[in-house]
């Protein structure tokens, strides 16, 4: 099992990918007419096509994706958020569906690390709700102006985000536990040093 | 004065500074809560301040309202889950879901697991439908590695997926009757269910929690005694339908308490991101298997079924017709069923190339998708997963206030949510 534990790819890696010709060529072209002015990175798969786009924008380039009438990607499929590492960025990833274009949409956002900070889209959709909420609850980004940014699945009272990759399970402790990580993200644990000392003082009296 | 022994807490330690302190001083106790919630502890609200302006509105109470809790132990949550409804006498007021109770961090896990072995972990997610949970994963991680699973794999594939819509869909026309009040159409339901799984597990070697597909086809092949079986279930399975039809479809009660129930139009759906059966009851035609033709849809017949009414017995009525529909399938699937290999080959251990990708299937409760990125490692570096229900969750507080706490249940039952995904 030696050979599952070899070094990974630097994470700057991810997301090289040929620009395949897809079906979906009429949408690459109308996007990047749409946004010129945003010089949005676009790429294509078999059935998807990407978008990249600043954090700050995502609102205003979700509104004008769901709004124009020859875009009409009127369907939020799903909103996620991806920790690229310690050292590098968020990115939080839209899905979206139109029934004019036979690809899905994928528009993604990047966020800073360390200021992780993005306008709410519950604007846009108010589904978006729940989907923010977990994100701020498994990465701890934060999106302003939602009015119900709370944790969803972890107790109110429990401060780390589990999903970063800096949070580690208990097996993975061979890669280094906690090494870098920044107090508010370490996972919890029992501060064993009282009863390290008072187990060490009881033998020192007998 | 005695003074009070704390357990000292690991998350507050502040807090158990304070009350040392204040024991020292001969002082009482610190009230556990603050402001606007003090004094309301023994009723169930948080010993905390409001977080969000959202949480502010539904815990405050006006004059006359109070909060009850509906779970987490509840026998028609669907698993453990909390409501928390704000009621005015026997009108509910506000809703707020609470989540978490199940959650069991699949994501997290999935993320250190390869990819063969994720299938594993995402079946008891939505645990009526587990062979679609596994057909998402499978579509993602066959885009991401870049094989195709054999014809045959894809057609038994079909067949699974459509056997489990129909127990899945089944078992929702007896839980709906169920959080009404009766009793009748679980046992009926659950007899259909009972002969599906048998069947299914004739196929995988498992009744529950399948754990069927493969990166690349699917684990067995469907043999002639499978055949034969699905052959004999396909002789009676409308059978056990239409006896909980005939109890509930026309049935006078029934009606009464749904048409006209949990009204959501189809705008206010797509908004909420409310998908599958709930959303076309409401006039939406969205189905993935149309939409976005995975696996061998394009080569079936079939049409989007919708309702109009987008109340609890448009979505009730959407459930029955798409058993139909899926029986439909089923036959088509049947027939046309390729002879072939049912497994590409794949090495035990996949490290795709880095990339990422997205996969949709129309899963019992609607649109169910994974995003996954390789980064070359023999694991996903991202693993996500959009559980349907766990959207849908959210029309519960546009639904409900107005309505009388009797009716949570039967709105709620007609979302058909699973904790098992809601909670992940």
């Amino acid at each position: 099992m030696a050979d599952l534990r070899r070094p990974r790819p630097a994470a700057k890696q991810l997301g090289r990918r040929r620009d395949l010709s897809a079906p979906a060529g009429a949408l690459v072209r109308l996007l990047l007419d749409r946004f010129a002015d945003l010089a949005p990175t676009v790429w294509t798969d078999e059935d998807t096509v990407e978008v990249r786009i600043d954090g700050e924008r995502n609102v205003e380039v979700l509104a004008r994706l769901r709004d124009d009438p020859e875009l009409n990607f009127f369907m939020l499929a799903d909103a996620a958020a991806v920790d690229y590492g310690p050292t590098e960025h968020f990115e939080v990833v839209y899905h979206l569906y139109s029934d004019l274009h036979p690809a899905w949409l994928r528009v993604r956002a990047r966020v800073d690390r360390a200021d992780p900070h993005l306008p709410t889209i519950t604007g846009l959709w108010e589904g978006a709700s729940f989907h923010e909420r977990e994100m701020y609850d498994m990465m701890g980004i934060v999106f302003d102006g939602s009015r119900d940014l709370r944790r969803i699945y972890m107790s109110p009272d429990y401060r780390s985000f589990p999903q970063r990759k800096d949070f580690l399970l208990p097996d993975d402790a061979a890669d280094s536990p906690a090494a870098g990580v920044d107090p508010l993200e370490r996972p919890e644990t029992w501060d064993l040093s009282r009863f390290v000392e008072a187990a060490t003082s009881s033998e020192a009296e007998s | 004065m005695t003074s009070e022994v704390r357990i000292p807490d690991p998350l507050h330690p502040e807090r158990t500074e304070e009350a040392r302190l204040r024991a020292a001083a001969g002082l009482a106790p610190a009230p556990s809560t603050g402001g606007e919630y003090a004094g309301f502890e023994s009723v169930g609200l948080p010993d905390r301040p409001p977080q969000t302006e959202r949480e502010r509105e539904v815990y405050t109470l006006d004059e006359g309202e109070m909060l009850v809790n509906i779970g987490p132990q509840h026998p028609s949550t669907h698993g453990v889950m909390r409501l928390v409804a704000k009621v005015r006498g026997e009108v509910v007021v506000d809703i707020d879901p609470v989540l978490g109770y199940l959650h069991r961090g699949i994501e997290k896990l999935c993320e250190n697991a390869t990819y063969t072995t994720v299938m594993t972990y995402v079946d008891p997610m939505d645990y009526l439908s587990s062979m679609h949970n596994e057909h998402a994963p499978a579509i993602a991680f066959e885009k991401l590695y870049g094989v195709k699973a054999p014809r045959r794999a894809e057609y038994i594939r079909a067949l699974v997926v459509e056997l489990n819509r129909v127990f899945s869909h089944g078992l929702m026309m007896g839980f709906q009757a169920l959080d009404m009040g009766g009793l009748t159409p679980i046992l009926y339901a659950f007899i259909n269910r009972d002969e599906v799984v048998d069947l299914l597990a004739s196929i995988s070697g498992q009744r529950m929690l399948f754990n069927f597909f493969r990166v690349g086809g699917v684990n067995f092949d469907a043999n002639d005694e499978f055949f034969s079986r699905l052959g004999t279930w396909r002789a009676g399975v409308l059978k056990t339908i239409e006896m909980n039809e005939r109890i509930l479809t026309d049935n006078e009660i029934f009606r009464g308490r749904t048409i006209g129930m949990g009204v959501l139009s189809g705008s206010e759906a797509m908004a909420l991101g409310v998908t599958g059966p709930s959303l076309r009851a409401s006039g939406v035609p969205f189905d993935v298997r149309k939409a976005h033709p995975y696996s061998i849809y394009s080569e079936l017949e079939f049409e989007v079924i919708t309702h109009t009414g987008g109340d609890v017995y448009a979505r009730y009525l959407q459930r029955v017709a798409e058993i139909k529909q899926s029986i439909h399938l089923i036959d088509q699937i049947v027939d046309k069923m390729p002879h072939g290999p049912v497994q590409a080959q794949v090495p035990g251990i996949i490290r795709p190339k880095p990339g990422r990708a997205y996969a949709a299937v129309e899963s019992p409760r609607g649109l169910y998708s994974v995003y996954a990125i390789s980064d070359g490692g023999p694991n996903p570096y991202r693993f996500r997963m959009r559980d349907p229900s766990f959207v849908s969750l959210q029309a519960m507080p546009k639904l409900m206030p107005g309505r009388l706490i009797a009716d949570t249940m039967a709105v709620m039952a007609s979302f058909d949510p699973v904790m098992g995904g809601v909670d992940k």
